[in-house]
């Protein structure tokens, strides 16, 4: 069996060839976009960015609680989380037009004057200017990305390690770093999240906001990673590892991440209509009494009712395409999340859907899965020399 | 013989013994608890026939220690459902003499922590005008009120914890029925409803503990997440808070997991438990309140983080007030409680033995209660009016009144170690027949059956 994975590498070249080939023109196309309204552009990037990112982080953040709880789900899926962990360079580079972009997409980043019209606004911006600062903002996204490219390459290098030497002490030294790699992997989300989406509105906060993008984040990651086995699943030597049982387990996390996801959702949701403050509400009443409603809507029952009633069953979570079509919805549905995030404030309030907002997810989206592909083709598609390896196989063999 | 087959022919003498022998200790202990809830009933007595004014209650301070002694007892009862029960769910093997001592925990904590809100009302016995029931007076509860949603709350869980509890009691109960005589033999008869250890009998306790697993965590879950919301859902200055759910909910399973090594530490040495309640234990759970400990700092960063960036001028006044003003000392002695100095004990190996985790633990409990009142009294003392702020101070009533909550809680403690084995015999027996049948695939058999 070990023999098997480690002597037959995943041949990746057509999917990335075809992956880079629809990414590079949707991005052309999007080129063409920026060229007649710039601004709409930088838009549109943020919001592909932000949910092309979250599948990275979740993975990241997945990868490092696989490490500390161990089971067979996470030696299953440990390649295709360290791959995505491994985007972050990559990704590093295409936050680039977002900070490029800055002035078009953020409100506070404008000169003061160009606010001058609305002076509720320009005096939250200028309360705020010690934290919401165009320097500071981007020597913080510098300190994010360190963070992750050092945590994802850190546990990329000593599990590559212990594929050629076997070690059993990387094992804990994975361990020892997962749980402090965590608690960064946190504290990174929750500023990242408040500077790159929450700052949008900068009159508006919300302290649970960093949990509600940790639980959509891990959501977005559980999805992808059950897709990506389903595939790996189709052909032999993964269709003899990755058996119903393990679609179970990973059904399972799924469904408890969706349910974090609506926990976290609602309590926003109640607590500030409950509140109904002057300097809160406006943020829901611009989503729930304008068009945007209908998006909102779709999200209870699309994102989370549908999903919710399906994992509840058995049969469902143990066949590989019906938990794979569920993936998908889901995956589909975190997007149309972080769009009624953004969009409200990006068309004043009013409801407004742009092509390159649909555009710009393939286009980033096609990249990001070339060098996701390049990566996991990189090594074995099971850690080979896992301790619990051995086990693991004659458990998802019986 | 071996270690471990001096152990296995012990085992049911071991766990019986606090069940038929009762040593001097109990009883001094049962003496000096059950003084200390004399004291608060006799406080308690007081109020009624004075009113609440004994208390040190006043316009703006309407909720102090009795809120957060509620609050307190409450998280603690998130010991038993979010141990036994997640342990159970994910299969874990070292819970086994650990998951009674936690469901015991949750029952007794709740009780109490449910208490305080009845203790609170201007006319205790009036309380269940919470009910809806249909009545000519024309009485219907405000189904708008997070107060009216702890009423159901907290009863389903209580409902449901005693349950969980009692399922994985019943064979145990047998065991003891069997070896009892007389008036005790009949009524651990009844309380064990016929249990004979049949195969079919065992995969129905077994699917229904399972299944009472998985029920109860979403319950325990939405019952502190609803308590929180009794301060989130007002427009009180650092109560309005989106994070509060999750806040309380990850602050309750942290002061839990404490108070339950604290428990186990007790009934380890008092009833020579030694073999059963091991090291290794301490240092999982030890593990488990490192990560909760992480965790709370997060959520307490988060909150104030947050509410710094919000920079509202009501919120800012509360904040400066525990940061740097009259409740500083007590916020940073939290600070200092529940992560400075626990999370160091907690993460360093050596450290993590039995007395660090039960250092680490007696100073998360304080931390927690600390964390409690500070949550609730500088926002009252300060409303968003200013004319309206004030202080508050606590009277003799209301500290003898938190002091008998812990002398309750030791109280039904002892008494239920009397009445029942605290560490599942049967659970920890399978336990063991796993581990010597590890690797093969046969059902596996049981140690203990009718009598053993």
């Amino acid at each position: 069996m070990i023999e098997i994975l480690e002597s037959s590498p995943l041949n990746v070249n057509v999917f990335r060839r075809r992956a880079l080939i629809v990414g590079l023109i949707a991005l052309a196309v999007c080129g063409i976009g920026a060229l007649i309204n710039p601004g709409q552009f930088f838009r549109s990037y943020l919001l592909a960015y932000v949910f092309w990112i979250g599948i990275s982080l979740g993975c990241l953040a997945i990868l490092m609680v696989q490490h500390m709880s161990g089971g067979v789900w996470g030696l299953v899926s440990r390649r295709v989380l360290e791959a995505a962990a491994a985007t972050f360079p990559l990704l590093a580079i295409l936050f680039l037009p977002v900070a490029f972009g800055i002035r078009s997409i953020f409100v506070w980043a404008q000169p003061a004057a160009s606010l001058a019209s609305n002076e509720e606004l320009a005096h939250a911006v200028q309360q705020k200017q010690l934290y919401l600062n165009v320097p500071f903002f981007l020597a913080r996204a510098a300190f994010y990305f360190a963070v992750w490219i050092a945590v994802a390459s850190t546990l990329n290098r000593w599990s590559r390690r212990q594929d050629r030497t076997g070690d059993r002490m990387l094992t804990s030294k994975l361990q020892g770093l997962s749980g402090p790699g965590l608690l960064l992997y946190g504290l990174t989300v929750t500023f990242s999240s408040i500077d790159w989406v929450m700052s949008l509105d900068p009159r508006w906060f919300s302290t649970i906001y960093g949990m509600l993008f940790m639980g959509g984040q891990g959501l977005s990651a559980m999805a992808f990673v059950i897709a990506v086995l389903a595939i790996l699943s189709g052909d032999k030597p993964m269709s003899e590892v990755v058996r119903p049982a393990q679609f179970h387990d990973l059904g399972k996390l799924m469904l408890a991440f969706l349910m974090l996801w609506a926990y976290f959702a609602f309590s926003q949701y109640l607590i500030i209509w409950a509140g109904n403050l002057p300097e809160e509400i406006p943020w829901y009443t611009r989503r729930i009494q304008s068009s945007w409603k209908w998006v909102g809507l779709g999200l209870i029952v699309l994102h989370f009712m549908l999903p919710f009633v399906l994992l509840l069953s058995r049969e469902l979570k143990r066949n590989r395409r019906s938990l794979t079509l569920l993936a998908g919805i889901v995956i589909l549905m975190r997007f149309v999340d972080l769009m009624w995030m953004t969009g409200p404030e990006f068309h004043g309030g009013s409801f407004g859907v742009h092509w390159m907002d649909i555009v710009m997810p393939v286009g980033i989206g096609g990249i990001w899965l070339a060098f996701f592909a390049t990566r996991l083709a990189e090594r074995p598609l099971l850690p080979i020399r896992d301790p619990y390896i051995e086990d693991a196989l004659t458990q998802a063999a019986d | 013989m071996s270690k471990e087959d001096v152990l296995k022919s012990n085992i049911n003498s071991d766990l019986l013994r606090p069940v038929f022998k009762t040593g001097i200790g109990w009883y001094i202990t049962v003496a000096i608890s059950g003084s200390l809830l004399l004291a608060a009933m006799g406080a308690f007595g007081y109020q009624l026939y004075s009113g609440i004014g004994v208390w040190g209650l006043n316009r703006p301070v309407m909720w102090a220690f009795d809120i957060t002694n509620f609050v307190f007892w409450i998280g603690i009862s998130h010991a038993g459902t979010l141990i036994s029960a997640i342990l159970r769910v994910t299969g874990a093997e070292w819970r086994r003499p650990v998951t009674r001592c936690a469901e015991a925990i949750t029952v007794f904590a709740l009780m109490i922590g449910a208490m305080f809100p009845i203790v609170h009302l201007g006319r205790p016995y009036l309380f269940y005008w919470l009910a809806p029931y249909p009545n000519s007076r024309g009485l219907w509860p405000n189904y708008r009120s997070p107060l009216l949603w702890d009423f159901f709350a907290i009863n389903t869980y209580l409902l449901g914890s005693l349950i969980y509890l009692y399922l994985p009691l019943i064979p145990d109960l047998a065991l003891v029925r069997d070896k009892a005589k007389g008036l005790r033999h009949k009524i651990y008869s009844i309380a064990s409803l016929g249990w004979r250890g049949t195969q079919v009998q065992w995969s129905r306790l077994e699917k229904a503990v399972g299944v009472m697993a998985v029920i109860i965590i979403p319950v325990a879950v939405s019952v502190h997440t609803i308590v929180s919301w009794d301060f989130a859902m007002t427009i009180r200055p650092m109560w309005h808070s989106t994070i509060f759910g999750p806040y309380f909910v990850a602050g309750a399973i942290f002061s839990g997991i404490a108070a339950l090594i604290m428990a186990m530490a007790v009934i380890r040495k008092v009833f020579h438990l030694e073999a059963y309640l091991k090291p290794i234990h301490f240092n999982n759970l030890g593990l488990l309140l490192l990560t909760m400990s992480l965790l709370w700092f997060y959520f307490t960063f988060a909150e104030y983080l947050t509410s710094y960036y919000g920079n509202e001028r009501v919120e800012k006044a509360v904040f400066q007030s525990k940061i740097s003003g009259a409740y500083a000392p007590l916020f940073w002695a939290m600070v200092v409680c529940c992560f400075v100095i626990p999370m160091p004990i907690l993460a360093i190996k050596k450290l993590r033995t039995i007395s660090g985790t039960v250092a680490a633990s007696a100073l998360i409990v304080v931390g927690m209660w600390l964390e409690r009142f500070l949550i609730i009294v500088p926002t009252l003392s300060q409303p968003a009016l200013p004319f309206n702020w004030g202080s508050y101070r606590p009277t003799w009533v209301e500290i003898t009144l938190t002091a008998g909550t812990f002398g309750y809680f030791v109280l039904l403690y002892a008494v239920f170690t009397k009445l029942f084995p605290i560490v599942a015999v049967w659970e920890f027996k399978e336990g063991l027949t796993l581990a010597d049948h590890a690797g093969s695939v046969a059902e596996p058999q049981r140690l203990v059956a009718h009598g053993d």
